[in-house]
């Protein structure tokens, strides 16, 4: 019986041009979002090569001169020697003897590898920049450059799947299905329907049934086709692992949705009055109730000030440039191995800042460590709060099967830190030794090699969502699933 | 007979437990977005002037050392918040808000607040405008979407018609009705905020202020008007009010939340940003080989020649200024176009994109109020591209006026070979360097800027009067 129902149901919906124009749009929707998506991550993968090819570059320059200079060495007989960093041309040995120049000079950038499904969520990879120049410089001028995005348009956000998922699925939905009991009872077949054999609630099952087929084989091959235009890494596991993932949230969200529609519905109002109060829940749920999380977050866990960051920072090279020379004592201290021959203590430029750069990095990390701490308690704010808005529960989700959440991003510049101290130990080391590069020494140099975060770390964090969603939608199906008994099938 | 008719619409409206639901909830949100919005403005005030203040005395009291020195260490542009940011933030989340100034380089503004917030920030603030701008029109929708086509429905259309009220009365009449129910709920909670923001003392009352508010007021006004007309209009030209509700509130999640996105993404499609990395990229390879092709290092060196010629010398010691600060500030001035070039490019791309949005709002209303809004807060990109442009002109300033003091204070250090640290200079020095002040452009100007806006929002206004009067004209009772 019910399959009959079904089929006759679909057979309906699918001769109502509101249906096709809502599947249209839908399409359209996800044809745009996957095309806007993909040109996201494209820039960013462009931006990274170029960056890359540049710096690397000019040490391969730098390398092509210590190659020349070693040959004109071995062939004359004379030392090889270190070169002192200057800033015009000039004569002697290259720059690239001098590993304070090779270091503090060019930049290694570390790439966070996008995932395979990045472009379905671009998430906060439009303002994390997701390449990073690490040098002898200081950890702000690692991490302070952002990407060139028009802030007009990181404020708008991006026109992802996400989006349509988050924002315009919900909107089918319910367009789809606001009126399911209210339009046969204003119409007056509801009563003709019930006179057959068959209860109330299969008639909505069957109804339900039929829309959310339709509309999920549309989402689900529309996002396959998407993948497969714009996903990368598609040989992977991780990558399809990934997006069964994203199909279980994505059906988790619309079971919610439809079952809100159902909810609406058995409490026997008009059609009108029904899309009234569904508009209304989507605004308050996928609108408001984020928006209010986040001003929460933000104002019970503000960020410390930029500003007075900034100034403190400043008061910590004043102050470190004031008392240079006990600086670089305390340096020295901290680098045993490399005080110079006969205590002749380096009064160059290079040694200075590289003294100068480390009691100001000092001076600054916890500073640094209360933006990471507050952030770190917004998120956890908001993995508290996410309960209240399927929306939220969405958006987290998303972000991070699509590896584009803060957290990751957060694994990502640990690492860096740490691949910054290795590279600022190896190049001062043998700045402040005077040790002269040799061509072949460019092969040791330090290398960053991105470590993904445990699979189990992404799973620890998405399933409080996704059973968050589970639990909110069977929730909201029991209520209609009991006051059906008592749905009044005459209009009244 | 149009205000009886609105007197009883009004009446109606106010009864109705709907409109009570949702006015209160409108109110509660205005009212805690504006005294968030209060409270995060006048932090953030208090900070920028004393970061001001506190950067501005450590220039001075950085400790006496080489004027070039000096440059390097250089000075902090903290941008102040726009004067009506706590009512509409616009993108001050996604701009930076410190510029470095200092010796040889163009600096971008760091630290942008939404890179310390969590991503959740993505879902956009609740503000006063972010509320007059979504909830404003939906609560205009329900109060107004069963008008015409709720009455044809309950068959009292019928009865109103037949007691000789025109069509048109019957339009002008509910569209008094109704917007008076809204402006009920709306006024009181600005009058409130207004008067909250006006007796506060901390909060630097822009001249312009009068200004900047009853121009603010007129836009969200004419956008209230489109909604409501529009919905008069959709409402006497559809049978049922489902379907009538259907199409409002389709065509205001389109205009409210869709087309904002995909105008942003056309634009970015049509006038692409440069990625970060190549830009960066460029303009340093452009910088190594000099901006018309020749090498910076080239090219001074036959200044040199010419100078030497000039002054009839063939050594640097005899020249009468210091000639390493001539050589610093020459290398400094060779960046200048390669500079003028690069940032260029991407204000330019900002402004086409601009320009491209602008162009949806034919569209979409909510993109024009979008613009002038955040033009009138004093948060949008032409505020914060002009204070990027003052504080690269007090860099060049700054690091000109370090440059030629060394060149005439340290003429004697010509002779010597040795590096320019021995010239000192102290505080006295430091202070021909006059502190960083951002000057907001001229109001007029930014209306100015967004005159198309204003005559897109007054065409939507004007055509949705129209469209409401022919479809009220159109009413006719054979059909219901």
């Amino acid at each position: 019986m019910l399959k009959l129902i079904i089929s006759h149901e679909a057979r309906q919906i699918m001769r109502t041009s509101a249906l096709w124009s809502i599947l249209a749009l839908l399409v359209a929707a996800i044809v745009f979002a996957a095309w806007s998506g993909g040109r996201s991550i494209d820039r960013q993968v462009e931006g990274a090569q170029a960056a890359t090819a540049y710096e690397d570059g000019m040490r391969n320059h730098m390398r092509a001169d210590t190659e020349k200079y070693l040959a004109q060495v071995q062939a004359s007989g004379g030392e090889y020697q270190f070169a002192a960093v200057r800033h015009s041309p000039g004569s002697g040995p290259p720059q690239g003897t001098n590993a304070g120049a090779v270091g503090a000079e060019t930049s290694k950038y570390v790439t966070l590898p996008p995932t395979g499904l990045a472009a379905l969520s671009v998430g906060q990879s439009d303002i994390q920049l997701n390449y990073l120049p690490v040098s002898m410089a200081t950890t702000l001028d690692v991490t302070k450059n952002l990407e060139l995005e028009n802030p007009v348009n990181l404020a708008v956000g991006s026109f992802d799947i996400a989006f349509v998922v988050i924002f315009l699925l919900p909107i089918f939905i319910l367009a789809m299905s606001y009126d399911l009991l209210s339009s046969e009872k204003e119409r007056g077949t509801l009563a003709m329907i019930l006179a057959h054999p068959i209860s109330i609630r299969e008639l909505m099952a069957s109804k339900i049934i039929s829309r959310a087929a339709v509309m999920l084989a549309t989402v689900l091959g529309f996002g396959v086709i998407a993948l497969l235009t714009v996903g990368t890494g598609l040989d992977t596991a991780d990558t399809w692992t990934r997006f069964g993932l994203w199909m279980i949230a994505t059906l988790l969200y619309s079971a919610f949705w439809f079952a809100l529609a159902v909810l609406v519905n058995v409490y026997g109002k008009n059609s009108a009055s029904n899309g009234t109060i569904l508009a209304g829940i989507w605004l308050i749920l996928v609108v408001i109730v984020p928006q209010m999380v986040s001003m929460l977050a933000t104002t019970i866990y503000p960020a410390p000030s930029r500003m007075e960051l900034t100034i403190a920072s400043r008061e910590a090279q004043t102050a470190a440039e004031k008392n240079i020379m006990a600086k670089l004592d305390e340096y020295y201290y901290d680098h045993l191995e490399i005080i110079p021959e006969g205590d002749q203590k380096a009064m160059d430029f290079l040694t200075l800042s590289q003294a100068n750069n480390n009691s100001i990095e000092k001076a600054l990390r916890p500073l640094y460590d209360e933006f990471q701490n507050q952030l770190n308690k917004q998120e956890t704010l908001v993995q508290r709060f996410q309960y209240l808005s399927p929306a939220i529960m969405m958006q987290l989700a998303l972000n991070e099967v699509s590896g584009t959440s803060a957290d990751r991003y957060e694994h990502f510049l640990h690492q860096v830190y740490a691949y910054h101290d290795e590279w600022k130990e190896y190049f001062s080391t043998k700045f402040l030794q005077r040790y002269p590069l040799k061509p072949a020494d460019y092969d040791e140099f330090p290398n960053f090699e991105y470590e993904e975060q445990p699979f189990g770390v992404v799973m620890m964090r998405l399933i409080p969502s996704l059973l968050g969603m589970l639990i909110l939608f069977l929730g909201v199906m029991l209520v209609p699933f009991v006051a059906l008994r008592k749905y009044q099938v005459a209009a009244r | 007979m149009i205000t009886s008719i609105a007197r009883k619409e009004f009446a109606e409206i106010v009864r109705d437990g709907r409109f009570k639901w949702t006015a209160a909830i409108m109110v509660l949100l205005l009212l805690t977005a504006m005294m968030a919005g209060y409270q995060k403005y006048t932090t953030a005030v208090r900070i920028q002037q004393a970061a001001q203040a506190g950067t501005n005395e450590q220039w001075l009291d950085q400790g006496d050392k080489n004027p070039h020195s000096a440059a390097h260490y250089g000075n902090y542009a903290f941008k102040p918040a726009g004067p009506l940011s706590y009512f509409d933030n616009g993108i001050s989340n996604y701009t930076g808000t410190a510029v470095f100034m200092e010796a040889h380089k163009q600096n971008f503004a760091i630290g942008r607040p939404a890179s310390d917030q969590s991503a959740i920030a993505r879902f956009g603030d609740l503000s006063g405008a972010s509320i007059l701008q979504l909830l404003l029109p939906l609560l205009i929708i329900f109060l107004g979407f069963t008008a015409f086509s709720g009455e044809r429905e309950s068959g009292t259309l019928r009865q109103v018609m037949s007691m000789g009220v025109t069509n048109r009365q019957l339009l002008w009449g509910k569209a008094l009705g109704i917007g008076t129910a809204v402006l009920i709920v709306v006024v009181p909670c600005i009058l409130i905020g207004a008067l909250a923001l006006s007796l506060a003392e901390s909060i630097d009352h822009a001249d312009s202020m009068g200004t900047r508010l009853v121009t603010m007021s007129i836009a969200y006004l004419m956008y209230a008007g489109i909604f409501l007309f529009l919905t008069l209009a959709v409402s006497a030209l559809t049978r049922h009010a489902r379907t009538t509700l259907m199409i409002l509130v389709g065509f205001w999640a389109f205009t409210g939340f869709l087309m904002p996105k995909a105008a942003s993404e056309m634009s970015k499609f049509m006038e692409p940003t440069p990625a970060f990395g190549k830009w960066m990229a460029d303009m340093r390879a452009h910088q190594r080989r000099g901006f018309d092709g020749v090498p910076p290092f080239v090219k001074f060196a036959k200044y040199t020649k010419e100078v030497f010629k000039e002054y009839g010398v063939d050594n640097v010691a005899d020249l009468p200024m210091y000639f390493v600060a001539v050589r610093l500030q020459k290398l400094e001035e060779y960046d200048y176009p390669v500079f003028d070039q690069h940032y260029g490019m991407i204000r330019d791309a900002y402004a086409a994109q601009r320009k491209v949005q602008d162009r949806f709002g034919l569209f979409a209303p909510t993109l024009p109020l979008r613009s002038i809004s955040m033009a009138l807060s004093g948060t949008d990109l032409i505020q914060h591209v002009k204070f990027m442009s003052d504080a690269e002109t007090y860099r060049r300033n700054m690091v000109v006026k370090m440059n030629d003091y060394l060149a005439k204070a340290a003429v004697d250090l010509n002779a010597t070979s040795s590096s320019s640290n021995y010239m000192r200079a102290d505080e006295e020095v430091f202070a021909i360097v006059p502190p960083f002040e951002f000057e907001p452009p001229e109001l007029a100007a930014m209306i100015a800027e967004h005159r198309n806006n204003f005559i897109l929002l007054a065409l939507w206004l004007a055509a949705v009067i129209g469209l409401a009067v022919v479809a009220a004209n159109r009413i006719s009772l054979e059909r219901s």
